[in-house]
C-alpha cells in the first residue's frame, strides 16, 4: 500500500442534541451523516452545498475543533483526535469566511500574522518578525500594513491576513470556509488569484468549501457535493461540471449566473422547500425537492455508486436513466 | 421613450466628516420605466447604496442631499413635505434591503408586520390586511402562509425572510421598488428562486425595480438597463446587452472579467482582476476616479471627463476611443 492520503475520512457522522423549546424533547440534528472523502498531498478538493449541508461541521471536524460521533479523520495517516493541538495545528489550518470577526480587532497584522510562530516557539522574535514580513508579501500585503489594526484594512487585505496567519505555520492542508463569499466580486477574484498562486508556490493542499460551484472549480481539481449531511455526487471537477449525473448538481449549475446577457434566468424546479437538518426525508434526502423523484425515492436511500466517466453518484435515476433532461 | 416612473437628475449626496466632506455620490442621474429593470453596479463604498436611500429619503440625518430633480410618478419628492414622503414610502415606493436577519422586527409576528403597512396606508381593515398578507406570502413561495404569519422572525430561514420582506414591499401595490443587495446574503440557489420571484412579480405588476448590486453575473440575467458606478459616479449606462457586449468603460471590463465562468475557463486560470483599491473621495475629486487604478490612463484622465453618447441610449465617461476594449469573439 502506498502512503497515506494527507486526509482521510471514514464514514464520519456527526450528531447534535438540539432543545427545540423550554419544555419540549430534545431532538437530534444529524449535521455529516456518513461522508468517507480522502485527500492526497497537494490535491484540492472543492466541497459544495447549501446552508445547512453540514459542510461547515465538515470542516471543523477537519480542523479538530468537533470529534465525530461515528468514525475517524485521518490525518497523514494517524487519527487527528490522537494528535497534540500544536502538532494538528503545524498540519491543518483554516481560513474562515468573515475575516472581521476572525482577526482580533486590538492586535497588529504583525502580531496576529506572527501568533502562531510565537505559541509554537519558532525561532527569535527577529526571526519571527522576519518571517512574519515574507508571509506578507507573499500574500500581497505592503510592509506598512504589519503595524496597522484590522479595522484600518479593507475586507480583502483582512483575508489576505488570515490567509498569512494559517500559512505561516508552512502547513499541509489549509481548511477554506467560503473565503471570498463576504466579499465583493472583484476583491473575490484577487483572493482565489492569491489562493492558486500560493498553492503552485508552497504546494499546499486545500480543503475548499463553498456554496458557489463556479468558485469551488477555479481552486479544486475534485469536487464533493452534499446533501444534507451526505455526499451525493463526487469527482474529478471537469466530470462533475461538464456532465453532473445528480439532479442536486445540476441544479447548483444551473444557479450559477455568468455574466451572459443572452441567457435571461434560468429556470430551477428545487421548489421552495428549505432543507431542514432536523427533520431528513426517508429514503433519498433530496427526494421533496427533486423534479424527477419517483416511489423508490422516497423509501429507499440511493447508495453512491461509481458511474462512468469515473464519478460518484447517489441516485437512484443515474442507476436507471443516466442521462435524463433538466 | 417617455413615461419615466423614477427620474433623478444631477443627485448628490455629501456626508461631512472630521477629515472633510465625503462626496459620496456625484451628480447621478438615472431613471426607471414602468416595467423596466435597472440596476445599479459597483463595489463597496461606490455609492450604490446611498443612491438608493437618498431617493427614498432615508439618509441618516447628517448626509446632505442635492439634487436636480428627483421624481416619482409626477411628483417631485425634493419639495414634499415629510408627511407627504410618510404616505409614499411603502404605499407608491418600497425597499426591499440587504440583510432580511436585521429589517424585521424581532420582537412582532411577521403578520404584524406585514398588515401594519396596508392599514396604515389606509388599503383597508384588518381582514383585508389579513387576506392580503396570506396571498402574497403564498404568491412568493412560502407554504402553508396563514400559519407563518404568527411567527417571529427567527422562526424563519434566511431565504424565506427574504421573501417575507418581498412580500412586505408588495403590500400596497407600490409603483416602485428598490432592492438593495438583495440576495448578497444567501445561497446560490435560494438567491436563483428569489431573482425569479422579483422577475415574475415586476411583470405582473408591471412595476419600476431598481436592483443594487454588486454581481454582474446577477445584473446580465434580469437587468434592463445598467448603471455601473464607480466612486460615487455613474461610469456607463445603457441597456443591458450594449453594456455588456461592448463595455466602453474600463471599470465595467474589469468587474465582468472577475466573474469565474465555469464554461470558459481552464482548470487553474486566472481570474481577471482590478488592481488597488477605491480613492479616498473626502475633498475634491478631479477627473476620472477610476485613473489611477487603470491600465489605459492617460494624461487627459486627470481634466473633467465629459460623457460620451453612443446608439441605443449607452452613455459612458472615458476618454478612450470607443473601440479599445472591444475583443475578438
Amino acid at each position: 500500500m502506498s502512503a497515506a492520503p494527507l486526509l482521510e475520512l471514514r464514514d464520519v457522522r456527526r450528531r447534535y442534541s438540539v432543545g427545540s423549546g423550554l419544555f419540549a424533547p430534545r431532538r437530534t440534528l444529524t449535521a455529516v451523516a456518513g461522508v468517507s472523502l480522502t485527500l492526497g498531498a497537494g490535491e484540492a478538493l472543492g466541497l459544495v452545498g447549501e446552508s445547512g449541508c453540514g459542510k461547515s461541521t465538515l470542516a471543523r471536524l477537519v480542523l479538530g475543533l468537533e470529534a465525530p460521533s461515528e468514525g475517524e479523520v485521518l490525518v497523514a495517516g494517524r487519527p487527528i483526535a490522537a494528535l497534540h493541538r500544536l502538532e494538528r495545528s503545524r498540519l491543518v489550518q483554516p481560513v474562515f469566511q468573515d475575516p472581521y470577526s476572525s482577526l482580533n480587532p486590538r492586535r497588529s497584522i504583525a502580531e496576529i500574522v506572527g501568533q502562531p510562530l510565537a505559541v509554537h516557539g519558532i525561532g527569535t522574535p527577529a526571526e519571527r518578525r522576519d518571517q512574519v514580513e515574507e508571509m506578507l508579501g507573499l500574500v500581497g500585503l505592503a510592509p506598512r500594513h504589519a503595524e496597522a489594526l484590522p479595522a484600518q484594512l479593507s475586507g480583502g487585505q483582512r483575508q489576505r491576513v488570515a490567509i498569512a496567519r494559517a500559512l505561516v505555520l508552512r502547513p499541509a492542508l489549509v481548511v477554506c470556509d467560503e473565503p471570498t463569499s463576504a466579499l465583493d466580486v472583484s476583491v473575490q477574484a484577487q483572493i482565489l488569484n492569491l489562493l492558486l498562486d500560493l498553492r503552485d508556490r508552497l504546494n499546499l493542499s486545500y480543503l475548499f468549501i463553498s456554496h458557489n460551484l463556479a468558485v469551488v472549480q477555479m481552486l479544486a481539481g475534485r469536487v464533493a457535493v452534499m446533501y444534507l449531511g451526505r455526499v451525493v455526487e463526487e469527482g474529478a471537477a471537469r466530470q462533475v461540471l461538464t456532465e453532473p449525473t445528480h439532479p442536486y448538481t445540476r441544479a447548483l449549475l444551473a444557479s450559477v449566473l455568468t455574466p451572459d446577457p443572452t441567457l435571461g434566468l434560468p429556470a430551477m424546479r428545487l421548489g421552495t422547500t428549505f432543507p431542514d437538518p432536523l427533520n431528513i426525508p426517508p429514503g433519498c434526502a433530496f427526494n421533496p425537492r427533486c423534479p424527477f423523484a419517483f416511489d423508490r425515492c422516497q423509501v429507499e436511500p440511493p447508495a453512491l455508486v461509481p458511474r462512468e466517466g469515473g464519478t460518484l453518484a447517489a441516485c437512484h435515476l443515474a442507476a436507471e436513466a443516466p442521462t435524463a433532461a433538466m | 421613450m417617455s413615461d419615466a416612473l423614477l427620474e433623478v437628475t444631477g443627485l448628490s449626496v455629501d456626508i461631512p466628516t472630521e477629515a472633510g466632506v465625503l462626496h459620496a455620490v456625484r451628480d447621478v442621474s438615472l431613471s426607471v420605466r414602468r416595467g423596466e429593470t435597472l440596476c445599479v453596479v459597483g463595489e463597496s463604498g461606490c455609492g450604490k447604496s446611498l443612491t438608493s436611500l437618498a431617493i427614498m429619503g432615508l439618509l441618516p440625518p447628517t448626509a446632505q442631499r442635492r439634487a436636480q430633480r428627483i421624481v416619482l410618478a409626477g411628483e417631485d419628492l425634493q419639495a414634499a413635505p415629510a408627511r407627504r414622503l410618510r404616505a409614499l414610502r411603502g404605499d407608491r415606493m418600497a425597499m426591499v434591503f440587504q440583510d432580511p436577519m436585521t429589517c424585521l422586527n424581532p420582537a412582532w409576528t411577521i403578520g404584524n408586520q406585514l398588515e401594519e403597512i396596508f392599514t396604515r396606508h389606509g388599503k383597508g381593515n384588518r381582514r383585508a390586511a389579513h387576506d392580503r398578507a396570506v396571498a402574497l406570502l403564498e404568491r412568493v413561495g412560502i407554504a402553508n402562509a396563514a400559519g407563518r404569519l404568527s411567527q417571529y422572525p427567527h422562526q424563519l430561514s434566511g431565504g424565506l425572510r427574504q421573501r417575507v420582506m418581498i412580500a412586505m414591499a408588495l403590500m400596497c401595490s407600490p409603483d416602485l421598488v428598490l432592492a438593495d443587495e438583495p440576495t448578497t446574503a444567501l445561497d446560490a440557489t435560494i438567491q436563483l428562486g428569489i431573482l425569479q420571484l422579483l422577475a415574475e412579480l415586476q411583470a405582473e405588476m408591471h412595476m419600476g425595480l431598481m436592483l443594487v448590486t454588486h454581481d454582474l453575473g446577477v445584473v446580465a440575467r434580469i437587468a434592463d438597463r445598467v448603471a455601473v458606478m464607480y466612486a460615487g459616479e455613474v461610469v456607463e449606462e445603457g441597456p443591458a446587452r450594449t453594456v455588456f457586449t461592448t463595455p466602453r468603460h474600463p471599470y465595467t471590463r474589469g468587474l465582468i472579467d472577475c466573474i469565474p465562468q465555469p464554461d470558459r475557463m481552464a482548470p487553474g486560470q486566472r481570474l481577471g482582476t482590478i488592481p488597488g483599491m477605491v480613492p479616498s473621495l473626502v475633498g475634491d475629486v478631479q477627473g476620472c476616479a477610476f485613473r489611477t487604478r487603470c491600465a489605459f490612463a492617460r494624461p487627459e484622465c486627470a481634466a473633467t471627463v465629459a460623457p460620451r453618447h453612443g446608439p441605443d441610449a449607452h452613455m459612458w465617461r472615458c476618454v478612450l476611443p470607443p473601440e479599445t476594449l472591444d475583443r475578438a469573439a
